[in-house]
């Protein structure tokens, strides 16, 4: 075939090649092990990362997406040649929408923004079918993620942002000032940026559905309440999940993702196409359940927003870790919130009087002071007393061999440290953590604000990094 | 240690028995995914709590899920493996038969070191390298990563990943009518290729939603090629989006003229196959202002359609506007060389609604498998592969024009990976016909387009092979045979 390799014309063909260095496969397997040696993940240490859910990644996933059945298929192949993957999805489908008490899931959006991107258009489009295309405003509490009013913005809402009480909860009354004929949707986390339930989000629903909006779930939380309860019951009409948090997919040092989103039925028209459906065949089917799978569109749908049928490696990722719990995914998130509360409660309890240089949100209204997967921690009184920073703390935690938490955010609480230790950590790690977290406090200021020492650079210089933009190897330029 | 170890693990087994003796379904002491299974009891009182129940007090009543979850039971590992073999084994895989199904995504070969080096658990189970300090690693891969996408495409900056090409596109266009709105004579318009794959064109519409961006088409000629007088109608437009290869695989010379033609004013964005990149010319040697493209052929099988990641460089004066992560080169306190995430404030979790995306997550593994390949190839190897590809196309091409009652679509134009060729019926029933025969034909662009339906879709290879081409051209003429009277 080598002869008709000159089918591309000199006018367009590249004038000189490209200049990167090849190297020999053991030159490039040592460089990627050791720069894996300079990177810090779930497998190296504990990782308490407030809002992130860095929970173990099962490594059966792995193994399963090696299957030629999955990494040797393509997305457009007619659907009896892939109706083992479709059963998957349906699988999936379906598991979602039970645990999320909706009506209709699509699993198209490959991350958590891309979900809510999603279900924003599909709320969009449903106000527009009812010709009510003045609805512009999508309101937003202020301890939001940052992805849902950059989410909204991008289907060209305004964006109202409404305070938080003091306990970090909803303010109904800001709402109810927040809401009218404009409003197009709410976005909201539950439990909050600040791992506290919003006992009144039935309530935020109501005021939010009277004025004729939508109610729509940020589903990063999703780990703290699977079980127990569920968006469908709190009167969210759009949810979407992480299965990169609650389901396992691997972080992967940012990506890749997997963000489905489920809607109750009066907004499932809209959703992206196609959806996996099935039919009862009397010959079993080829994966022998009795069914048949197919792609649907939906009715009105908004189109594609990623342009195959998404992550689907993460997605059946997701299915191996599903499977593993079935209907026992509610264990999982009781023992997400039981190493929150324990964790919290090391740190919060010490017979110490470190205990001065942390001030916790005040969690009011629950007869036993809990909270969900996660928990905040404010580093101010430390900051007045001693000079030390939220950042300082994160920092010198480095030097323990631990992940940060989660830094300045929510932005609502001030030198703000967020922590989620997921329901993967045991016992002994946890005590160890708060053991360590409490004489970073005790220690000499100088040294913590100096921190990190023991990690392979020192604390890197970022504005230095934004002044002189080095953003590729200057090569032979 | 290793004591402390076994230990553990002993009675890890003894307490999770004794934990579901209580529970209602058998099944869960296989649950091997929960460290503190059977002492939740000593770790709630140490808290001063009775129960589980406790915890989730402040979940009002009426909103409290009381019934078990209607769901299946749990799984031991084995089992899962089992059910994945199972459901997977039922699915036809690409490498089990002659297939020429390509349409935006490549039958590649992966090198076995990327996957087993990119899953290593430092970089599969890290997160974003927030904290720079214990995420030098992923930096430097990412800051390499740019490297070779910036050589690539012939443009200074990239960044560390899209979701995929439609989405880089969607996003390119968005950035494009940031920078270039004020000065645009045609406010808000945006030129798109006629020839750009309708998912992707979809694509690109959801997310034109918002910033006032109105799509105009930029039409084609009767011989596929860009139409260059009205082109210039494009000039003082925000931007134009074209693909080379289009999504008829054709290379059209036009694409290299469009800067000229639409001035400074109107960004030239230009879709590529990345593997051409061996050997056509870079986009950023002839105008283009951003380059976005499917990097999956680098690094990851098809896998379905995801998780593949998108390409996204662009010239400097869209740097502070462009959407996605960058790393640069930096010093720590000491002075010493380092890497960090930078240009953060474009960023969602800094500015919030006024963002230049909503990215968050991207599909950094999937980039580094890329780069993991792509140094692997260096640009003599990536040089080969572009020249295997072109000629399985063009030995394809030939073979399938070969047969009586088959029509090459637009044959003045070369054609890269794909070519197009016109049945004499729908392409649908030749596709039904091909796979009874154990081939996989390629695509009915009827799916894309109505009035295309007797139209196919061929997609090659590096891993085309003559006894493929053989298969796919005995396939095709059977068909025609059967239906001749």
């Amino acid at each position: 075939m080598e002869e008709a390799a000159d089918t591309v014309p000199p006018s367009l063909r590249r004038s000189s090649l490209p200049g990167w260095p090849r190297a020999s496969e053991p030159e490039l397997v040592r460089h990627y092990t050791w720069l894996s040696q300079r990177n810090f993940g779930i497998d190296t240490g504990f990782y308490p990362l407030g809002s992130c859910t860095m929970k173990h990644n099962p490594r059966i996933n792995e193994r399963i997406v090696q299957l030629p059945g999955i990494d040797r298929i393509h997305p457009l192949q007619p659907e009896h040649q892939i109706q083992g993957l479709l059963a998957i999805f349906y699988e999936m489908q379906e598991m979602l929408e039970i645990c999320a008490g909706m009506d209709q899931v699509t699993l198209q959006p490959v991350a958590g923004a891309q979900g809510e991107f999603t279900a924003i258009r599909c709320i969009q489009e449903y106000h527009r079918s009812n010709g009510e295309n003045h609805r512009d405003k999508v309101i937003v509490p202020d301890s939001a993620h940052g992805t849902n009013p950059a989410s909204a913005a991008m289907c060209g809402y305004d964006i109202i942002e409404i305070p938080s009480a003091e306990d970090g909860r909803i303010d109904l009354d800001a709402l109810r000032a927040a809401v009218g004929e404009d409003t197009a949707a709410m976005m909201i986390t539950n439990p909050s940026t600040l791992g506290i339930f919003e006992p009144e989000i039935a309530e935020a629903a109501e005021i939010v559905h009277t004025a004729g909006g939508q109610m729509y779930y940020d589903g990063a939380n999703f780990n703290a309440i699977l079980g127990k309860t569920d968006p469908g019951r709190m009167g969210f009409d759009a949810v979407h999940y992480n299965l990169h948090k609650t389901f396992s997919q691997p972080h992967g040092g940012g990506g890749p993702g997997s963000g489905p989103i489920g809607v109750k039925s009066h907004l499932a028209e809209f959703l992206p196409s196609p959806l996996v459906d099935r039919q009862e065949v009397e010959d079993g089917g080829a994966t022998g359940d009795g069914y048949r799978y197919f792609w649907k569109t939906p009715e009105n749908t908004i189109g594609k927003v990623q342009q195959w049928h998404g992550n689907a490696g993460a997605v059946v990722r997701a299915w191996a870790f599903y499977r593993r719990y079935g209907r026992e995914l509610e264990l999982m998130s009781e023992h997400a919130v039981l190493n929150a509360n324990y964790l919290r409660h090391q740190i919060m309890n010490p017979d110490s009087e470190t205990l001065a240089g942390i001030e916790v949100m005040p969690v009011d209204g629950a007869p036993t002071d809990v909270v969900k997967h996660e928990f905040t921690l404010s580093m101010q009184p430390l900051k007045e007393s001693t000079g030390v920073t939220g950042k300082d703390v994160a920092k010198r935690l480095l030097d323990y061999g631990y992940m940060s938490p989660t830094l300045y955010f929510p932005m609502i609480v001030p030198e703000c440290l967020m922590i989620e230790p997921t329901e993967t950590e045991s016992r002994e790690v946890l005590d160890k953590f708060a053991d360590d977290f409490l004489a970073i406090l005790a220690e000499d200021p100088e040294l913590v604000s100096t921190a990190p020492h023991s990690t392979d650079v020192r604390r890197v210089d970022e504005v230095w990094a934004a002044r002189n933009l080095i953003l590729r190897h200057p090569g032979s330029e | 240690m290793y004591v402390a170890l076994c230990e553990n693990s002993c009675n890890e087994h003894s307490r999770a028995s004794q934990f579901c003796l209580g529970r209602q379904e058998a099944g869960c002491e296989d649950l091997d995914q929960l460290p503190n299974l059977g002492r939740e009891q000593e770790m709630l009182e140490s808290m001063g709590l009775q129960s589980m129940d406790d915890l989730f007090s402040d979940i009002p009543e009426e909103v409290r899920r009381t019934d078990p979850l209607p769901l299946r039971g749990p799984q031991s590992e084995e089992e899962i493996w089992a059910d994945a073999q199972h459901l997977l084994g039922a699915n036809v895989d690409l490498d089990s038969r002659p297939s020429f199904l390509a349409a935006g995504l490549a039958r590649n070969f992966v090198p076995t070191m990327v996957p087993m080096l990119a899953t290593r658990g430092e970089f599969l189970t890290s997160y974003t390298p927030y904290q720079p300090e214990v995420s030098q690693g992923m930096l430097q891969a990412m800051w390499e990563f740019q490297t070779m996408v910036s050589e690539l495409v012939g443009l200074p900056v990239s960044n560390v990943s899209m979701y995929d090409a439609s989405t880089a596109a969607a996003e390119a266009i968005t950035c494009a009518v940031r920078v270039k709105g004020r000065k645009a004579t045609q406010k808000g318009v945006v030129y798109v290729s006629q020839f750009v794959p309708p998912h992707r064109l979809s694509v690109i519409e959801n997310y034109s939603q918002g910033g006032s961006i109105e799509l105009r088409t930029l039409e084609h000629g009767e011989d596929g090629r860009i139409n260059l007088e009205a082109a210039a109608a494009a000039a003082g437009a925000c931007a134009v989006y074209v693909e080379q290869p289009n999504a008829f695989g054709n290379l059209d010379e036009g694409v290299m003229k469009l800067k000229e033609i639409i001035g400074e004013n109107t960004a030239l964005i230009v879709g590529v196959d990345a593997v051409s990149l061996g050997i056509v010319e870079a986009p950023g040697n002839y105008g283009a202002d951003i380059v976005v493209g499917e990097g999956q052929p680098f690094g990851i099988g098809p896998t379905a359609g995801g998780p593949i990641y998108g390409l996204f460089a662009c010239q400097k004066d869209y740097l502070r506007l462009m959407p996605g992560r960058i790393v640069g080169k930096t010093i720590d306190e000491d002075g010493k060389d380092a890497f960090t995430l930078t240009l953060s404030t474009r960023e969602q979790h800094i500015r919030r609604h006024r963002a230049t995306s909503n990215i968050c997550s991207n599909e950094t593994l999937i980039a580094l498998m890329g780069a993991m390949h792509m140094s692997l190839l260096g640009p003599e190897g990536l040089e080969r592969l572009a020249l295997r590809v072109a000629a399985a196309t063009e030995t394809t091409k030939q073979a399938v024009c070969a047969i009586p009652g088959v029509e090459l679509v637009n044959p003045d134009t070369p054609n890269f990976r794909e070519f197009t060729v016109k049945l004499p019926r729908d392409a649908g029933e030749a596709i039904a016909h091909m796979d009874e025969e154990g081939v996989l034909g390629g695509l009915d662009l009827g799916e894309w387009w109505d009035s295309m339906s007797k139209c196919l879709l061929i997609g090659c290879d590096e891993r085309t092979s003559q006894s493929d081409i053989d298969a796919l051209t005995s396939a095709l003429s059977s068909w025609i045979e059967e239906m001749s009277p």
